[in-house]
């Protein structure tokens, strides 16, 4: 450690006092947080079309299910846009997912990644700082599907903080998700290959109670339906903005997110790792 | 403690069964330009991946500063400043953000970087660009503003992996300007990898030349071109049978003799004054030399001497080297 002292007090000779040898974590994580967003906003088309094709479904699928909650179990008397707007801000949630790995990949591509592995700084805070930018985008992106859900008529059961409640489910479930690609920028080094593991996800929408109650599925599908952890948080979704506070189908719906999110959090550090380490 | 000298004992990094850097050693001394010539795919990336604590050598020893580049790499990146070949800068950013996140990392506070930021903008004449997005900066701007990046924590050894390439003769000049101002000015020692031979031989004062993952000559620009002998007179030919007999005909009034495709070289002492012989010997044999130049060694012909090829011809599809 003598080595290490000796050049503190030499930097700190050389810049008369004051310099610490390098930022703290945490100031490291929000300049790095304001870094990934400030640039995010600078190319708005990497933001817009998931919040235009997130407002499209919602406008789409109410239109032409609207009436079907007169027919379907458990939703007579209740709203059709209620029930199929939780499938919007999910969707929403897996593509803005995509931004914590842009932004990586974004970094890798122009060299600038290396340049900051070239710093004292955490490499912890150049991975957590692009998906904690990614979640705040998220937040935004949920935020306006949601209101527009609000000017359709939506009448939460829970009111405003059943739409926190949401919008936080959709928060983890997307800050999970950019785990994974993250996880795939790092690894491949690739927009082309990011922007498609994006994608991989996209059946997870469609391969779960998305339209109907998941009491009306039935053969494979009700099996995949049973597997995939975003039918539990639609079910979650749901029940905020239909029926109330069930504490169980939240704790199902919470619980298979963190599950989600934690998987692919960890296959985000493998790769982080893989990536920075010297060869 | 650390020093700013740069020493490299017996490095190697292999890629499979290719050798990358072949079993290199140098010494960089404080304060010194040393200048790593050689061309493309030589192994000087490699060489510099290596000393800049990015890439591991598969066996040797590296030391930065005094500093162990495999043991002590975080205590490394805090003395030496790096600009690498592919320039890292991101595009959708301004230059004054990009200085000041580089300083904040260091440990300046936001105030200490911008400050820096400021100053370095200037250093590096963009002052005038900071509203600018760097991806609408030129060629020669983004090399300038890498080169203020590299100088942030006030390194006390730089390493610029070619820091020209790919640049136009007026932003070469402004680097190599600013290259020897840190030199001079901050006693900054500077480790520069080219493939330009003017550009070593411009600013270092010292350069090893490395081919094919191997140091092949290593010494002063000037030590080096003695080292050939004096001064040439290169005749062109037309056809390589011309070439041949001047050969046989001039071979006793040089010290050494070099053909290369259609040129012959002809290395003696006052060659100026030993032109009119030379012309009367080509006349006695009927050889008509298409042109006569004169030259004082350059390093280009240290390359040529050492690695028996020419620098700039790795295109040329038929190297007939004598």
């Amino acid at each position: 450690m003598s080595v290490l002292s000796n050049i503190n007090t030499a930097l700190n000779v050389r810049h008369a006092g004051e310099r610490a040898e390098s930022a703290p974590f945490l100031l490291q994580l929000s300049i790095m947080t304001t870094r990934v967003l400030r640039t995010t906003f600078r190319q708005p088309a990497a933001v817009i079309p998931g919040i235009i094709i997130s407002a499209f479904f919602l406008l789409v699928y109410n239109s032409s299910l609207g009436n079907a909650s007169n027919f379907l179990p458990g939703l007579a008397g209740k709203s059709y846009l209620a029930f199929i707007l939780p499938v919007s801000v999910i969707s929403s949630a897996l593509s803005g997912a995509g931004i914590a790995g842009q932004a990586i990949v974004r970094d890798i591509e122009s060299g600038y990644f290396d340049k900051l592995l070239l710093t004292p700084m955490s490499r912890g805070a150049l991975l957590l700082g692009a998906m904690l930018a990614g979640a705040l985008v998220l937040a935004l992106q949920t935020a306006v599907v949601l209101t527009l859900g609000l000017l359709m008529g939506l009448q939460p059961e829970t009111g405003f903080g059943g739409l926190l409640a949401v919008m936080g489910l959709a928060l983890l479930l997307g800050t999970g998700f950019s785990g994974f690609t993250v996880g795939i920028a790092l690894r491949t080094g690739s927009a082309a290959a990011t922007q498609g593991g994006s994608f991989l996800f996209f059946p997870l929408t469609f391969l779960t109670a998305t339209f109907v109650p998941v009491s009306l599925l039935s053969g494979w599908i009700k099996t995949a339906a049973e597997y995939n952890p975003v039918t539990y948080l639609l079910e979650s979704m749901r029940s905020l903005l239909l029926y109330g506070w069930q504490t169980d189908v939240l704790l199902r719906g919470l619980g298979s997110c963190l599950a989600l999110g934690v998987i692919l959090f960890a296959f985000a550090l493998f790769n982080l790792r893989a990536r920075t380490q010297r060869r | 403690m650390f020093n700013r000298e740069i020493v490299a004992e017996n490095l190697v990094k292999q890629y499979g069964d290719f050798a990358a850097v072949n079993n290199v050693s140098f010494k960089v001394n404080s304060g010194e330009i040393f200048g790593f010539l050689g061309p493309n795919g030589a192994g000087k990336s490699t060489t510099v991946s290596i000393m800049t604590t990015l890439g591991l050598p598969t066996s040797g020893k590296a030391l930065v500063g005094g500093l162990d580049v495999v043991t002590q790499a975080g205590e490394v990146r805090r003395i030496a400043g790096v600009a690498l070949q592919d320039i890292g800068l991101d595009p959708l950013m301004k230059s004054t953000e990009l200085l000041t996140i580089q300083g904040q990392m260091f440990g300046f506070s936001r105030k200490q970087a911008q400050a820096r930021a400021a100053e370095l903008l200037d250093l590096v004449k963009l002052s005038d660009f900071t509203d600018r997005r760097v991806g609408k900066y030129s060629g020669g701007m983004r090399r300038r503003l890498d080169l203020a990046m590299a100088l942030v924590h006030e390194p006390a050894i730089l390493f610029l992996d070619e820091p020209t390439t790919g640049l136009d003769p007026a932003s070469r000049r402004d680097i190599w300007h600013e290259v020897r101002r840190l030199n001079q000015q901050l006693g900054m020692t500077i480790f520069l990898t080219t493939q330009y031979l003017e550009e070593a031989d411009e600013l270092a004062d010292r350069i090893a030349i490395i081919d094919r993952g191997q140091i092949v000559a290593e010494g002063a620009p000037a030590e080096l071109k003695a080292s050939l002998g004096g001064e040439s007179i290169n005749l062109t030919f037309r056809t390589q049978e011309d070439v041949d007999s001047a050969k046989s005909a001039l071979g006793e009034m040089a010290t050494r003799l070099q053909t290369d495709r259609k040129v012959l070289r002809l290395y003696l002492n006052q060659a100026a004054a030993a032109v009119p012989a030379v012309m009367t010997r080509l006349q006695q044999h009927t050889l008509e030399p298409v042109s006569l130049t004169l030259t004082q060694p350059t390093l280009d012909d240290v390359f040529l001497q050492v690695t028996g090829q020419r620098f700039d011809v790795q295109a040329e599809p038929e190297p007939e080297v004598a």
